[in-house]
């Protein structure tokens, strides 16, 4: 096991700047996703890990050692690619070998450290079939298995799960979570679903065109956004932000929203400004509920019904919002509404989409 | 045949189209096959009998121009000869462009694209434009290099290792490989030979096939060039050495077609046994150089 510590990493291809000025602590023994939309530059930020793409400027260090220009094989970490990358040529066994075949270690020595992997992995049964013969699943497991076999100190998973099913996603989602907390070794994993990042890592780090925007827990993310990309990109469906002027008012912040609703919210911790400002409420839709009495007024458009909660979206004076509604709520595209935020789960954003978190 | 193969088969229906092709081509087979029926037919004949009987089946078939072929001729020496030259042009000219078609693939070196512009340049220039220069670079050889020579098996060979389409079609299959087939084995300690032989040659074992067939009946059927660098009888190739026979034997037709039936038996057989594989290089080679 070992951390991996990245310092002031910039990556540039030609002229176009990939990641700018990066740096990150991934602890050891933790569970890191790199989450971000396309193009932000995560996977790039792994195969720098991995050794497979030069560092343009910066310093990588796994286990306190400098590996910023040291080979792939050497670095002792292994990876899982997106496609799996098992060689369809080859057996089970013999993909799961390859690394200490290159090596040359002894065949009976490779059988029994296949074995020990295959075990782990419940591939015993698999090892002479071919991988055009095996599910996504067990491609999967195969794949986690080549890397597994290397005892590396670091996994690096490259959205490894984009290529199998909804259900299939799910169970393997946890077997990777059980074979963490089985081996306990540092593993940093590229995703573009929020929903992966947050069931697996301890820790999330989100890119924005190749800055982090953010790194937390899972929950830290979620519930207190640093600013108006992460608050959007985490949580599914995404937070409703509804435009507004803000001014300071006895006892909080006075916020005059699109449509003309007026709310107050518990003091921010915002800078110092005269007069009305700009800014945005976002509010997540489990934290809008329909009262009679509530300040923005709306119609019903599209009633999602998921069966265990209901997601109702509104056409409201506010803009368009999505409200979380009890699974029992009977509503139908046309009823008009009233909804009401809870104005202490609401979050501030000013114009440069920074949060103004609650005041201390 | 069971119910469940009867749903899954898609009826045939007779089209008048489907009828006129397939009418077409048992013609079109016909003609193509007329000359070769004919030439074994002929080759089982006795010699008087050659040019007296035009039955469709040999009235008294014999093997005796065979044996006349192999016995006054030096065809089992042709033979060795090409088997010598075809199999050692095939593993070289396959291996080679295996080689280099990887090199110009996955490595990144000084010069990468200016030698892929030389090789694509140079399979634009048919062979026998050049066979006057192979004459007299080999020819030029033989006083320091003896083996190398005019009437030698590498001074036949050398020139025939020449396959830019082969070294094209294996980089096109190798620029196909994913790249992360690659990264996977580099991050598990692959060196270039280990990418080389391990991973991309199996990977890609379907082409290695089809080239290796494909350049091997090239090789066997060539003409002109060993035709040109052999003169002595006892290194000819079976191509080469069955105008031999035609002059030795004048006007005897059944010993003529004896040696050429033998001496395109072995790519008979070729086409036979890899009668996919074949199809496959030919389709290959041929989108290359389309």
């Amino acid at each position: 096991m070992a951390s991996v510590e990245l310092q002031s990493i910039t990556k540039r291809f030609g002229g176009v700047e990939v990641i700018r000025d990066l740096g990150l602590t991934v602890e050891d023994g933790s569970f890191c996703a790199i989450l971000g939309p396309s193009g932000c530059g995560k996977s790039t930020l792994l195969r720098m890990i991995a050794g497979l793409e030069a560092i343009t400027s910066g310093r990588a260090l796994i286990g306190n050692v400098d590996v910023t220009h040291e080979l792939p094989a050497k670095r002792r970490v292994a990876m899982v690619f997106q496609n799996y990358a098992l060689y369809p040529h080859l057996t089970v066994e013999q993909n799961i070998c390859f690394s200490l075949s290159l090596a040359g270690v002894p065949k009976a020595r490779q059988r029994e450290r296949g074995m020990q992997v295959a075990r782990l992995l419940q591939l015993e049964s698999l090892m002479d079939r071919r991988p055009a013969q095996l599910s996504g699943g067990q491609r999967q497991r195969v794949a986690i298995g080549r890397a597994l076999v290397r005892e590396p100190e670091v996994f690096l998973f490259d959205e490894p799960l984009s290529n199998l099913d909804a259900l299939l996603r799910v169970q393997m989602r946890l077997e990777l979570a059980k074979l963490h907390n089985d081996i306990r070794t540092t593993m940093i994993y590229v995703t573009h679903d929020q929903v992966e990042a947050m069931t697996l890592a301890d820790k999330i780090v989100l890119l924005d065109k190749g800055r982090i925007s953010q790194e937390g827990s899972p929950l830290e993310l979620y519930n207190h956004p640093a600013n108006r990309f992460v608050a959007g990109f985490i949580g599914s469906p995404a937070m409703n932000f509804i435009p507004g002027q803000a001014r300071r008012a006895e006892g909080g912040l006075a916020l005059a929203l699109r449509g003309g609703a007026q709310v107050t919210l518990p003091p921010r911790a915002a800078p110092a400004f005269e007069g009305e400002r700009a800014v945005e409420l976002g509010i997540r839709p489990e934290h809008l509920v329909f009262a009679d009495d509530g300040p923005v007024a709306g119609r019903v458009s599209v009633v999602e019904q998921l069966g265990n909660t209901t997601f109702v979206y509104l056409d409201s004076d506010a803009g368009p919002l999505i409200v979380e509604a009890d699974q029992t709520a009977r509503f139908h595209p046309g009823d008009s509404v009233r909804v009401r935020p809870d104005l202490t789960r609401a979050h501030v954003f000013d114009s440069d989409g920074m949060a103004w978190p609650l005041a201390a | 045949m069971s119910t469940d193969d009867n749903q899954s088969r898609p009826a045939r229906r007779l089209t008048l189209g489907g009828v006129l092709l397939t009418v077409l081509t048992i013609i079109a087979a016909a003609i193509w096959f007329t000359p070769v029926y004919w030439a074994i037919v002929t080759s089982l004949r006795a010699d008087q009998a050659t040019v007296t009987e035009f039955t469709l089946f040999p009235t008294d078939p014999t093997l005796e121009n065979y044996i006349f072929g192999i016995v006054n001729s030096q065809l089992p020496i042709w033979y060795l000869n090409s088997t010598i030259i075809a199999v050692a042009v095939t593993v070289v000219a396959v291996f080679t462009a295996a080689c280099t078609g990887y090199a110009i693939s996955q490595l990144r070196f000084p010069g990468r694209r200016v030698l892929w512009w030389i090789i694509l340049a140079s399979f634009m220039i048919p062979v026998p434009a050049l066979i006057v220069n192979h004459y007299i670079i080999i020819a030029g050889l033989k006083p320091f290099y003896p083996v190398l020579g005019l009437n030698t098996h590498l001074g036949v060979i050398l020139p025939m290792l020449l396959t830019p389409v082969t070294v094209i079609v294996y980089k096109g299959f190798f620029d196909g490989v994913p790249r992360e087939f690659r990264e996977a084995a580099v991050m598990d300690g692959a060196t270039e030979f280990q990418l080389f032989g391990r991973v991309f040659l199996p990977m890609n074992w379907g082409v290695t096939t089809a080239m290796a067939i494909i350049t091997f009946i090239g090789a066997w059927n060539s003409f002109l060039w060993p035709f040109l660098a052999v003169q002595s009888e006892e290194m000819m190739t079976v191509t080469v050495g069955i105008t031999a026979v035609q002059d030795a034997f004048g006007v005897a037709y059944g010993r003529i077609l004896s040696g050429a039936v033998l001496a395109s038996l072995p790519v008979a057989l070729a086409y036979l046994l890899f009668q996919r594989r074949v199809t496959q290089a030919i389709a290959l080679s041929a989108g290359i150089k389309g």
